[in-house]
């Protein structure tokens, strides 16, 4: 069997055999609990490691992981898991975690939540993880030098090669495996089964969308028109628009003479935020964007195509229907003209996961999800916050699928 | 000096575009009739039909990529005679070429004209720089044995210089040596081969090649690391083996029938009459300038059954001069690849290519 890499804490390589003997062991000073003080301290000291700034100004997204992880955003966060009456909640028990290769950020988000809710976790970082991976680890382990020996124990975030070995042996100690990278990652991992009482929680492949309302938009002012522009540019331009909550096609919401005109003032503002980040489209990605949008042409699916430098191309649906739902390269936006959001309801699967809107009044859009009604779109959020992690994701609560409940009637 | 070579080698680059606009602007309407696909995509960019072109230039290209994922056909399905396949770098990933009788005929006859300009008319003894297992074990066929096979009819008593393992046989080298190296004899292999293969073993046992023609392709990716590029390789083999007639060639499958060859006084490719490359701005995708280097574009007239008449390469070259060379026309290199876009993604399965 191949040895395990031992990132956090940093350590010789071990076994698995022995990776899992002492995550299971008895800690002293009593096992961890629902909101362990011993865990909020060293995720609060990391959280300020992250926020640092010079940190912060290398990796924005490291800043942004800061903020969800201060002492305030804790505190929150745990009083939602309060219990009252006959339910006590306890830690789900010993949580594996098969992160992303190339999104930095979310292995440390779905960590913190589970070890909040006093779990031991095993954390899978990819070999192939740079940058901002790097520093997150480099930070945790700081932290751990002024944090209860039991954080070290049961926190765990290694690296090994492809070994189904290892991943079946974690796989089948854990009570609860979290698989994120998409549809292929979460049938390779599946292919390792856990334990009958263990429960897989996935994170598939998924599609998000941006809309305007073309009401909203005639009703803005030239500041919010642009500040829908540069939100917008932060949804979709990060991450090369390949998050699954990077919006892809851009629906225009309301009539067709008033979205044709606002449109062109769009992709003008648009162009001048892509213009003013310096954002640059590699020659590569740039001829990725032609195949990708000519074989959404060659289709059918679209009836024009056109190019604004390599930074912004658009293409224009043949039918709201076909929105295509994979990625396209980085700054690919397919448009379309609906109706109204009803319109939409009809075309959405249960794949898609966000709507950044921008321009809509707030009881539409709670209409909009009841008509919806969980058949698809699980996070409705406005312009500039699509990538904006939360402790709901995917329609899951995360910190209640990391505890679990006991009842207790007298 | 330029030389011409009759009926290949043989258009100025004015003559060459004069004669190339018209036939590319007849095979896009052809290719616009016939295959719906093609005609979607120059619609949406807002060709229309009929349209005329003011220059090559202007013609639109298609990536290479779109034949990967995309079936683009000009002939009715019952009239397919072969299909063509080419893995990529992932192997996932392959091109289909789709060919019927008449084009499946034309591609080796232009192939063979281009040929012909360096090799001459007569079949001259073969000296194959592979192994013959390469296009014995049809289960493994593969691009490279097509390619071999393809190379094979150019050439007559063909010696492989690798045995079954792909282990170089020395005896069987010297044998070809032996009995026909003081005439002029062919050698073709693929690049990097040719280097390990026959040039480090002519050198180690002082080989005399001073007669062959060497006809070799396939890029210098592997030969990088051993710091050999096209000049390398060139004064090595002449200085080592007495090897001087060496001519590269670039092609791909997604426009197989047209090969760009190095012309005699080397480090140059030189276009056949009916073809052409453009080098583009990655910015602009306007025409670059001699000297400036940029995405290869690669326009032939001989794809008729398929829309690969102006395709947009994944490769970056340079036009080193236009009309000034050994031949007529641009003259140009290969630089490289285009990196592999990828993307950060919260799926791992992300990369160019995966769109549908």
């Amino acid at each position: 069997m191949s040895p395990i890499q031992q990132r956090f804490p940093a350590g010789p390589d071990v076994e698995v055999e022995d990776l899992l003997a002492s995550l299971t062991a008895e800690p002293e000073g009593g096992r961890l609990k629902v909101g362990d003080p011993r865990i909020v301290d060293f995720i609060v000291k990391f959280a300020r490691k992250l926020l640092a700034p010079a940190t912060a100004r290398r990796f924005p997204e490291l800043a942004s992981l800061g903020f969800f992880l201060r002492r305030g955003e804790i505190t929150k966060a745990l009083a939602g898991l309060e219990t009252s009456g006959d339910e006590l909640r306890f830690p789900r028990g010993l949580v594996f975690h098969v992160p992303p290769a190339n999104v930095d950020t979310i292995f440390v988000y779905s960590w913190a939540l589970s070890a909040l809710a006093g779990n031991p976790n095993v954390v899978r970082i990819s070999a192939r993880s740079a940058g901002a991976a790097e520093t997150v680890i480099a930070c945790l382990n700081e932290a751990l030098a002024e944090a209860d020996p039991i954080v070290a124990q049961t926190q765990r975030m290694v690296t090994y090669g492809r070994d189904e070995v290892v991943t079946s042996a974690l796989s089948a100690a854990c009570d609860l495996r979290v698989i994120w990278g998409g549809d292929r990652s979460v049938a390779e991992i599946r292919k390792s089964p856990i334990a009958p009482h263990a429960r897989d929680l996935t994170f598939p492949d998924r599609a998000s969308f941006a809309a305007i309302s073309v009401d909203g938009w005639q009703r803005a002012t030239p500041e919010q028109r642009r500040d829908a522009a540069i939100g917008f540019y932060n949804d979709s331009y990060w991450f090369d628009q390949a998050a699954c909550s990077s919006p892809r096609t851009l629906f225009w919401v309301g009539d067709e003479a008033g979205a044709q005109a606002a449109r062109p003032e769009f992709l003008a503002l648009l162009a001048d935020v892509v213009a003013s980040k310096h954002f640059v489209v590699e020659p590569a990605m740039a001829v990725q964007k032609r195949v990708s949008a000519y074989g959404v042409a060659a289709e059918g699916h679209a009836t024009s195509i056109s190019f604004a430098g390599n930074a912004v191309a658009t293409l224009e649906l043949a039918h709201a229907a076909d929105v295509p739902r994979e990625w396209l390269g980085v700054g690919t936006f397919p448009q379309a003209t609906l109706s109204g959001l009803d319109e939409f309801v009809r075309i959405a699967e249960r794949k898609d996961q966000t709507f950044s809107h921008f321009g809509f009044q707030r009881d539409e859009l709670v209409d909009f999800a009841h008509a919806l009604a969980g058949r698809g779109i699980d996070r409705i959020v406005p312009f500039g916050s699509a990538l904006s992690f939360a402790a709901v994701w995917d329609g899951y609560d995360l910190l209640s699928e990391f505890s679990r409940l006991t009842t207790v009637t007298g | 000096m330029t030389a011409t070579v009759e009926g290949v080698f043989g258009l100025g680059q004015a003559e060459r575009e004069a004669a190339l606009l018209p036939a590319l602007t007849e095979l896009t309407e052809h290719h616009r009739a016939t295959c719906e696909p093609y005609d979607r995509i120059l619609g949406s960019l807002g060709f229309a039909r009929g349209a005329a072109f003011g220059s090559v230039e202007e013609v639109p290209w298609l990536p290479v990529r779109m034949f990967k994922h995309h079936v683009l056909k000009s002939v009715p399905d019952d009239e397919v005679f072969k299909v063509l396949t080419s893995s990529g770098t992932t192997g996932a990933e392959v091109s289909r070429i789709y060919l019927d009788k008449q084009a499946a005929g034309d591609q080796p006859r232009y192939l063979g004209r281009t040929l012909q300009a360096v090799l001459g008319e007569k079949r001259l003894p073969m000296l194959m720089v592979d192994t013959i297992g390469i296009i014995k074990n049809r289960r493994s066929f593969s691009a490279r044995g097509a390619g071999v096979l393809g190379m094979a009819n150019f050439g007559r008593q063909h010696v492989y210089a690798l045995d079954e393992n792909d282990q170089p046989d020395v005896e069987a080298i010297k044998g070809f040596l032996a009995k026909h190296g003081s005439e002029p004899f062919l050698i073709f292999g693929f690049t990097f081969m040719v280097w390990q293969y026959l040039y480090e073993v002519a050198r180690e046992h002082k080989l005399d090649l001073s007669n062959g023609i060497l006809i070799h392709s396939g890029g210098w990716k592997k030969l990088i690391d051993k710091a050999v590029d096209n000049a390398e390789f060139r004064r090595a083999f002449a200085a080592d083996t007495g090897l001087t007639r060496i001519h590269n060639y670039y092609g791909m499958v997604e426009q197989l029938g047209t090969v760009f060859v190095e012309g005699p006084s080397g480090n140059s490719l030189y276009c056949p009459d009916f073809a052409d490359v453009v080098i583009r701005d990655p910015e602009t995708w306007a025409e670059q300038p001699v000297g400036v280097p940029g995405v290869i574009e690669v326009v032939s007239t001989v794809p008729r059954s398929y829309p690969g008449h102006v395709l947009l390469t994944e490769d970056l070259g340079v036009v080193h001069g236009i009309d000034d060379g050994d031949w007529p026309g641009k003259r140009f290199s290969v630089l490289g690849r285009l990196p592999r876009a990828e993307a950060r993604g919260c799926s791992d399965t992300f990369s160019g290519g995966t769109a549908a």
